[in-house]
């Protein structure tokens, strides 16, 4: 008679029902359940996205701008302390000369004491005309070197600085305030009682923005009328790839004598970075995301023993029934597995479009791994079975008679 | 009647200690179950029926004597085993019912059919059938909430026979029903008896168990004819 006849079997296709019925018979319930492994799901989702997305952007704007520039200058620090050696006035030849340089250029502001800058040389009490606008020399190549550029008009040339003419290239601001805005009739400005003539009007700038806030005179003219003594920055533009090798060179080409007197300012090779930014990101966000998951985590786990302990009645019913405690157990299991695998599914729903969003705000392009959004509810499902784990096993530790009594009513 | 019993207590007896405390709440229990039996037990609220019934059906383990189900010495069976046997031979049902309020009358019927090794597609038509042995045919998609006292416990009633278990075992079937209720309920037994199905009924109240053909008494843990 006793044959493996009578053994107790539990369908896998009865299993998933009955775990899902568990789950739909207080849907909100399993909602609020979820909610933890929503959250973490969804933080970890949008910082891998973010961080994916805000890496792919720093090697687009880098690639194009940061890569190429190299700064010399010869001012101490960051304080602005005392000058030590001059930069030659002939460090643009010298630079440009060099392997790798697309276009470099000199520049130094200049002290102008004071004077103050008008369109129209009248005597204005009011000073309602005038105003203090800072002065910066510049070499010739400086408008390539900044990646500048004119919306009319020309920039000066050697010529121009050689004679010390008094020509001006008026930065965009100084030109509105100015209300000078086309150059082709020769339009004056006048700095302190010496008149310019304006040869063109600076855009934009890629690089040294405070020129667009400048009057930009050729530096054989400053050097006349205000005993510019040298220049105090050079701005160089190199081909891609070779600003690691100027930042070396530049300093030798412009300071012989003691090259590590002047101040270099280079890109960091573009893998560095990159993942430099990358691990910086996904570092902080991922231990987030990874605490608020462990958070959830715990939250499942409460709620599971909350509803075992809510359901003991039913569990002594199955077991009456002929649910062994492995049944038991696997019914528990699934269902917190299945809260973990919705909360997944959802966390990674809101994760794609917190990253989207955050995309359209910042006019990025989203880059996302669709793995990630993929391995998410399994990430999920699996922080369900180990929160599931210790009510699971609860559940099944229940004797029939025990559970049959306490869940009298 | 001269059928090999279906259960057979040999001086079985449950303790239970908590703590220092020790309860001996079924005593050298003798009893024989023959095969298509209508056997009740009658006794006042804490005199082991309930101790005994759930060794019977293999929810609990005796701590002395020795059990026989259907020939096998059960504290010689695996736990698998065990539990196997509840599925398909045992039919139990309880004073509070123990239906499950979101599923409707068929699905809780259905319900004892999991754990066994019925064909699936077997299911309904068995859930169907046990519902018209219970006269509830018509309240096979309510819920147990819309139905009366008497009809749930016909409900568990047709999730027990469903299964066709060798046995039927009710704790206080009655004790949660009114009279009129319990007579249904009375009645029902009587029906299922001569279909021959083997019955054992435990209960405080005389009058449900006047309706067995068999009654034994049970008094501060230890069985008895009838005096
Ligand atoms: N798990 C248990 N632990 C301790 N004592 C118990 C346990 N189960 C039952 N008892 C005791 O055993 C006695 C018989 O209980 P029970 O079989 O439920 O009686 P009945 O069903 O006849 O009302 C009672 O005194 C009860 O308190
Ligand atoms: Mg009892």
């Amino acid at each position: 008679m006793t044959s493996a006849r009578f053994r107790a079997r539990f369908r896998l296709k009865d299993l998933l029902a009955e775990a899902l019925a568990g789950l739909f018979t207080r849907p909100g319930r399993s909602l609020l359940t979820a909610l933890g492994a929503v959250l973490g799901i969804a933080s970890l989702v949008a910082t891998l996205g973010i961080a994916e997305t805000a890496g792919a952007q720093i090697v687009t704007a880098f690639d194009e701008l940061a890569a190429t520039s190299v700064v010399v200058t010869n001012e101490r620090g960051f304080f602005g302390g005392e000058t030590r050696v001059a930069l030659p006035w002939d460090s643009e030849e010298r630079i440009a000369r060099l392997n790798g340089v697309i276009a470099a250029g000199t520049m130094a502001e200049v002290n102008l004491a004071g004077r103050l800058t008008s369109a129209v040389p009248v005597n204005d009490p009011l000073g309602l005309t005038e105003f203090q606008v800072p002065m910066i020399a510049a070499s010739p190549g400086l408008l390539a070197a900044s990646l500048g550029e004119l919306s009319s008009g020309r920039w000066f040339d050697s010529g121009h600085s050689v004679r010390a003419d008094r020509v001006a290239v008026l930065g965009n601001g100084v030109a509105q305030r100015l209300n000078v805005t086309r150059v082709d009739q020769q339009p004056v400005v006048f700095v302190g009682d010496d008149s310019y003539v304006v040869l063109g009007i600076l855009e934009d700038v890629r690089r040294q923005p405070e020129l667009l806030n400048s009057i930009i005179v050729p530096e054989g003219t400053a050097r006349e009328l205000y005993e510019l003594e040298s220049p105090t920055t050079v701005q160089i533009h190199t081909e891609i790839g070779a600003a690691s090798l100027i930042s070396t060179q530049a300093p030798i080409a412009v300071s012989p004598d003691d090259p590590g007197a002047v101040q270099v300012q280079a890109p960091l090779e573009p893998e560095e970075v990159r993942a430099d930014v990358e691990e910086d990101v996904n570092a902080l966000f991922l231990m987030l995301g990874g605490v608020s998951l462990l958070v959830g985590a715990i939250g499942i786990a409460n709620v599971t023993l909350v509803s075992v302990l809510e359901r003991v009645g039913e569990i002594g019913l199955r077991r009456a029934l002929g649910a062994g405690r492995r049944h038991i157990a696997y019914q528990f299991l699934l269902e917190s597995t299945g809260v973990g695998f919705f909360g997944g599914v959802i966390g990674a729903s809101l994760g794609v479009l917190v990253v989207v969003s955050v995309s359209a705000v910042r006019t990025w392009t989203p880059v996302m791994d669709a793995r990630i959004a993929l391995a998410a509810p399994l990430l999920g499902g699996l922080v369900g079975l180990v929160a599931g784990l210790y009510p699971a096993w609860r559940a099944s530790r229940m004797a029939p008679v025990d559970s049959l009594r306490a869940g009298m009513g | 009647m001269n059928a090999a019993p279906l259960i057979r207590l040999e001086g079985v007896g449950r303790r239970f200690r908590s703590g220092t405390i020790e309860v001996e709440a079924l005593r050298d229990a003798h009893l024989e179950i023959k095969p298509g039996e209508y056997l009740s037990i009658v006794g006042p609220s804490g005199s082991g029926k309930s101790t005994l019934l759930n060794i019977i059906a293999l929810l609990d383990r005796q701590t002395s004597g020795v059990y026989r189900f259907e020939g096998s010495v059960v504290t010689e069976l695996s736990e698998g085993y065990r539990t196997g046997l509840r599925a398909h031979r045992i039919g139990f049902v309880f004073q509070s019912f123990h239906l499950l309020a979101h599923r409707t009358v068929t699905e809780n019927v259905i319900l004892s059919m999991l754990y066994n090794r019925l064909p699936p597609k077997e299911r309904k038509p068995r859930a169907r059938a046990a519902l018209e042995r219970v006269g509830l045919s018509h309240r096979a998609d309510f819920r147990p909430g819309r139905l009366s006292g008497g009809e749930r416990q016909r409900v568990a009633i047709a999730r027990a026979i469903a299964t066709g278990p060798a046995i039927l075992i009710c704790d206080e079937p009655t004790g949660n029903l009114d009279s009129a209720s319990t007579e249904s309920v009375l009645d029902l037994f009587d029906e299922l008896r001569s279909d021959g199905l083997t019955l054992l009924v435990v209960t405080h109240d005389p009058a449900v168990s006047a309706r067995a053909e068999r009654t034994l008494q049970m008094h501060d843990g230890r069985l008895s004819e009838p005096s």
